[in-house]
């Protein structure tokens, strides 16, 4: 683990080219994002310069201030970060009951319903985005937060990838319990959930990302900037009187943070070891 | 809630039978869908609405905005959900497809006192299908040439002016290539219809169908896509997310290229993000003259609105003198009326001597935009597919048949 | 029983199949019925809701010729048969969709897996190597297009750089036959970090001990990492391709980000398909056909997928 292991040269080599070829192709990986940053740092006619600027004539800070102005981007910020983390909050609850459920009870047609749940990851999202926005209709729901956090939050894919995990929880840990008389609630949440805890941070994290990039569905249920997200505000860089390019990438370098600190917070169980199985293993 | 709704319903029933019996005095609330972008933009529009209910107290008008592209791409499932707001906003090119959700005005125009003669006659013949009006418009223009004046100066070459030739385009655009800029950026579908109009070459048939495989049409592409392959005097342009004629816009403000065709709308914005003196000049005269196209855009009723007459005294005031000046005086629109076009002048080209007589010279020769229903798709076409021709993967000719026979599937 | 007692046992690796019930376990069915309904119900009434119910009314509209404006009248089958036989694009759609989806599989699998081992056999940085590759997931589609789209633009840094170089490279997405390259290369930069993670947990909790066990046997690196790490992570793996396969086969938002399906129609795929004869055209009923091959065609193969897994992953217990 540690580089004491550095004894033969050859070794020394390998390990050096190992590290140092990473931070090559990290910065390689980083280029899009300097790109982003420079550009978002120029004034507006700088953009498409030719032969390119690497950097800009000028650093124009106060493009991180401007936008802020240019557009309600501050509510923006707030419609996305809500809606995002009302999915997730949502799909963690949805998905561990209905994974707990897939994983340990025992119920006919569960196979069935399984390929059911299973069927749903496969829509593609343009095929239901109409009849969807008609229902939303009915409901009187649009251009409101619900119709951006309840129809996303009954995606599928946590129940696949917790159920798959709850499997692997060994059953001797909740038969103990059962025949104690706890109820199957109490064991989820007292032995199932504690023992998933990098499955439900990696979990908040797909799911939360996944929400702040959305982009169709926002679009079509929104009427303007009071419910509008971060994805869609983006957009109205691009106006018809021409493009605020500069601006645009400073939005996008802004875009960036909650996802950032999100993963920041959570890093010791995101990045630490879980095995996410097929949640298609046991058909 | 409901008891709310209940209540309000109720209201609504016992102010119809108030209503058919001549008494009016509920205020109605009217929706309106509209493109805009920053604040600013939001904020000119909010200040629009609130003309409407200051001459109208028992009127207000809920503003409801989209980025302009995406505007485009929100219209049909509003109308397939019956959510079309009362008042849409309609652009001459994208409104034949959604002409049909359209309330004809003509009725309603021509029992009120409006002077319909007082708006531009080309802009409002584009906003009207079949000889019905289903628009009032607020902004309109030719399509004219903007250039990069401080670079024509260095190059020691004579600026564009009304009644300048192909040949002297040519010389322009091939000094400015010399210089490591380009001469113009060959933006579709627009500036090309702008640019085959003024060889002569039509783009429909006697019937008003798309018919871009006449010899005219393909000859005026060939020699379009020339400017890329073989003159070099233009840069490349990518299919792309970003529609060409927004990514000429941001070359032409970057001074990496000299000329670039587009509408007075833009004049505000070149002038703020260029770092050189823009002018403006109409576009070179060719074989068949120096023809522009006219577009622009309107307000028009939805054929499901519940409050039309309502809706209908919106719009007047909407493009009415008062928000005209406005308009043209914050340099947001060329107005319609062209009683207040000399406002746009003051604001948006101010500075610009050569402005006035270069959008009446383009004015004159300018003739409205006439495009089919399908427009939106020629339009998304001509962007995906002109790049075929430019890059030299595929014939001019080729790629005119491919977008003909696609648009008429 | 201690819950403390519980959390500190190891995570076990085992991925058990379906457990069948036993006799002994079959007095409880009664119970576990009543439970599972109610565990269930959040879930499969939002799915029914807001998934199957919007997905059955397009299959419905599939078989009309609505267009938003008009009347919608019923034409049976004659949009799927307009697909086949009489869009001149359809078939280029199809190759493209396959095209694209098999590529960005394939290279996206490779890519994470590499960089998941890659990373996981570093003895520093761990942690910000993984956070690296995963920051594209954190911006808006829109944004990401931008960036790239001014990276590769005709003149952008990416042609001057290899203009510079005097690398033999065309300009990626003004040629027809690099632009679907230029949307993979794109799609990899900005989501391969999904299943880099996914890769990475899972070989972080393979044993040491199993490790350690075959290195004193005299096993290499290299076998080691195929004869135990690969099908320890295989569960895993197959997991993350199956979800690749599904939303690669559905691309739509890069595509209309970057490339808008040109030039040409050198990278339209269904997705875009969809939406531009939905959202451009107004052929709702046409663009909910094309849907629906689509569907078809992800269910097909993720069937397909579903049966050869037994030949390669293990879920051993």
């Amino acid at each position: 683990m540690t580089a004491r292991k550095r004894q033969s040269p050859a070794e020394a080599a390998l390990w050096s080219l190992r590290h140092g070829g990473m931070v090559a192709v990290t910065a390689l990986f980083l280029f899009p994002f300097f790109w982003m940053l420079s550009n978002a740092l120029r004034p507006d006619g700088e953009v498409f310069t030719i032969p390119p600027r690497l950097f800009p004539s000028r650093m124009q800070w106060h493009n991180f201030l401007d936008v802020w102005v240019y557009l309600p981007f501050g509510q923006f910020f707030f419609n996305s970060f809500f809606v995002a983390a009302s999915v997730t909050v949502i799909v963690l609850v949805v998905s561990s009951l209905a994974a707990y459920a897939f994983a340990r009870l025992r119920f006919r047609f569960k196979a069935s319903l399984f390929l059911v749940y299973l069927g749903t990851l496969m829509v593609p999202q343009a095929v239901i985005v109409i009849p969807l926005f008609l229902m939303m209709g009915t409901f009187g729901w649009i251009d409101t937060y619900q119709a951006l956090i309840i129809p996303a939050a009954f995606s599928s894919f946590g129940t696949f990838l917790l159920r798959q995990h709850f499997m692997s929880i060994p059953k001797e840990l909740e038969e103990a319990a059962l025949i104690d008389g706890a109820t199957h609630l109490r064991i989820l949440l007292v032995i199932f959930l504690p023992l998933s805890k990098q499955v439900i941070a990696l979990l908040a994290l797909f799911t939360f990302t996944g929400q702040w990039n959305s982009f169709l569905w926002p679009l079509i249920v929104t009427n303007g900037p009071d419910h509008a997200t971060l994805a869609l505000g983006l957009t109205l860089f691009q106006g018809q009187q021409g493009t605020e390019w500069n601006y645009m990438m400073t939005g996008a370098a802004i875009s960036m943070l909650p996802g950032l600190l999100l993963t920041i917070l959570m890093h010791r169980y995101i990045f630490k070891g879980i095995a996410v199985g097929s949640g298609f293993g046991g058909r | 809630m409901s008891i709310m709704r209940a209540l309000r319903a109720g209201a609504a029933a016992t102010l119809l039978t108030l209503a058919s019996q001549g008494a009016h005095a509920e205020s109605v609330k009217l929706t309106w869908y509209m493109w805009a972008s920053s604040d600013v933009e939001v904020a000119a529009w909010k200040h629009v609405a609130g003309m409407v209910t200051a001459k109208y107290p028992d009127i207000t008008v809920e503003l409801q905005t989209s980025a302009f592209l995406e505007y485009w791409t929100k219209m049909p499932a509003l109308a397939a959900g019956g959510k079309l707001p009362d008042i849409v906003s309609l652009q001459s090119l994208r409104f034949p497809g959604v002409a049909p959700l359209m309330e004809p005005l003509d009725g309603r125009i021509a029992d009120s006192k409006l002077h319909i003669t007082s708006f531009d006659p080309s802009i409002l013949k584009a906003l009207s299908r079949q000889g019905k009006q289903l628009a009032l418009p607020y902004d309109f223009g030719p399509l004219v040439l903007y250039y990069n004046q401080d670079a024509f100066q260095k190059a020691g070459v004579m600026l564009p002016k009304p009644g300048w030739t192909e040949a002297e385009f040519n010389f322009a655009a091939k000094t400015f290539s010399k210089e490591g800029m380009f001469g113009i950026v060959p933006s579709v579908p627009d500036a090309f219809m702008v640019f085959a109009r003024s060889r002569g070459a039509r783009y429909l048939d006697d019937k008003g169908q798309l018919d871009l495989v006449n010899p005219g049409i393909k000859a005026a592409f060939a020699a379009y896509v020339e400017l890329v392959t073989v003159d070099k005097v233009s840069p490349l342009l990518p299919a792309s997310g970003t529609l060409s004629s927004t990514i000429a816009n941001g070359r032409f403000t970057s001074g990496g290229v000299a000329m670039y065709v587009d509408g007075p709308w833009q004049l505000i914005n070149l002038k703020k993000k260029a770092t050189f003196t823009v002018g403006i000049a109409p576009v070179p005269t060719r074989s068949g003259g120096s023809v522009s196209v006219t577009a622009g855009s309107g307000f028009g009723i939805a054929g499901t609105s519940k409050h039309k007459d309502e809706a209908f005294k919106a719009i007047t005031i909407m493009t009415g003198p008062e928000a005209e000046q406005y308009l043209a005086e914050n340099g947001r629109a060329f107005p319609a009326r062209s009683a207040f076009q000399t406002f746009w002048f003051q604001t948006a080209a101010q500075g610009m001597t050569d402005a006035p007589a270069a959008m009446a010279a383009a004015l004159k020769t300018a003739e409205p935009y006439v495009t089919t229903p399908n427009w939106a798709t020629v339009g998304a076409l001509f962007e995906q597919y002109a790049p075929l021709a430019f890059s030299g993967s595929e014939t001019p000719e080729k790629v005119l048949e491919t977008i003909q026979k696609l648009a008429s599937q | 029983m201690s819950v403390r007692a519980v959390t500190a046992l190891p995570v076990r690796l085992e991925q058990g199949p379906c457990p069948k019930p036993t006799g002994r376990q079959s007095s409880r069915l009664r119970p576990d019925l009543q439970t599972a309904m109610l565990f269930l119900l959040p879930s499969t009434l939002g799915l029914l809701v807001f998934l199957i119910v919007p997905l059955l009314a397009s299959f419905a509209l599939s078989f009309t010729n609505w267009q938003v404006i008009g009347d919608l009248s019923f034409v049976g089958v004659a949009n799927y048969i307009r697909l086949i036989t009489a869009d001149p694009v359809f078939w280029q759609v199809m190759r493209v969709t396959f095209l694209y989806s098999f590529e960005y599989l394939v290279l996206n699998i490779t890519l994470s897996l590499t960089m998941a081992v890659w990373i996981s056999s570093l003895s520093w940085g761990k942690q910000v190597f993984r956070l690296v590759f995963f920051l594209p997931t954190f911006t808006p589609v829109v944004g990401i297009a931008i960036v790239w789209l001014l990276m590769l633009t005709p003149g952008g840094v990416v042609d001057w750089t290899v203009a510079t170089l005097h690398l033999p490279l065309p300009n990626l997405i003004t040629t027809p036959n690099y632009a679907l390259q230029a949307l993979v290369v794109v799609a990899l930069w900005s989501h391969f970090g999904y299943n880099m993670l996914l890769f990475g947990a899972a070989l972080e909790a393979v044993p040491e001990s199993y490790l350690e066990a075959a290195k004193i046997d005299g096993a290499s690196a290299w076998q080691r990492f195929w004869k135990i790490k690969l099908p320890l992570i295989s569960p895993s793996l197959f997991f993350g391709s199956v979800l690749t396969a599904i939303t690669s086969l559905q691309a739509f938002d890069q595509v209309y980000a970057l490339t808008h399906g040109g030039p040409g129609s050198a990278t339209t795929t269904l997705g875009y398909a969809i939406y531009s004869q939905g959202f451009v055209s107004y052929h709702l009923g046409y663009a909910s056909a094309i849907a629906w091959v689509l569907f078809a065609i992800i269910m097909m193969l993720t069937g397909l997928q579903l049966r050869l897994q037994r030949r390669w992953v293990h879920y051993d217990s």
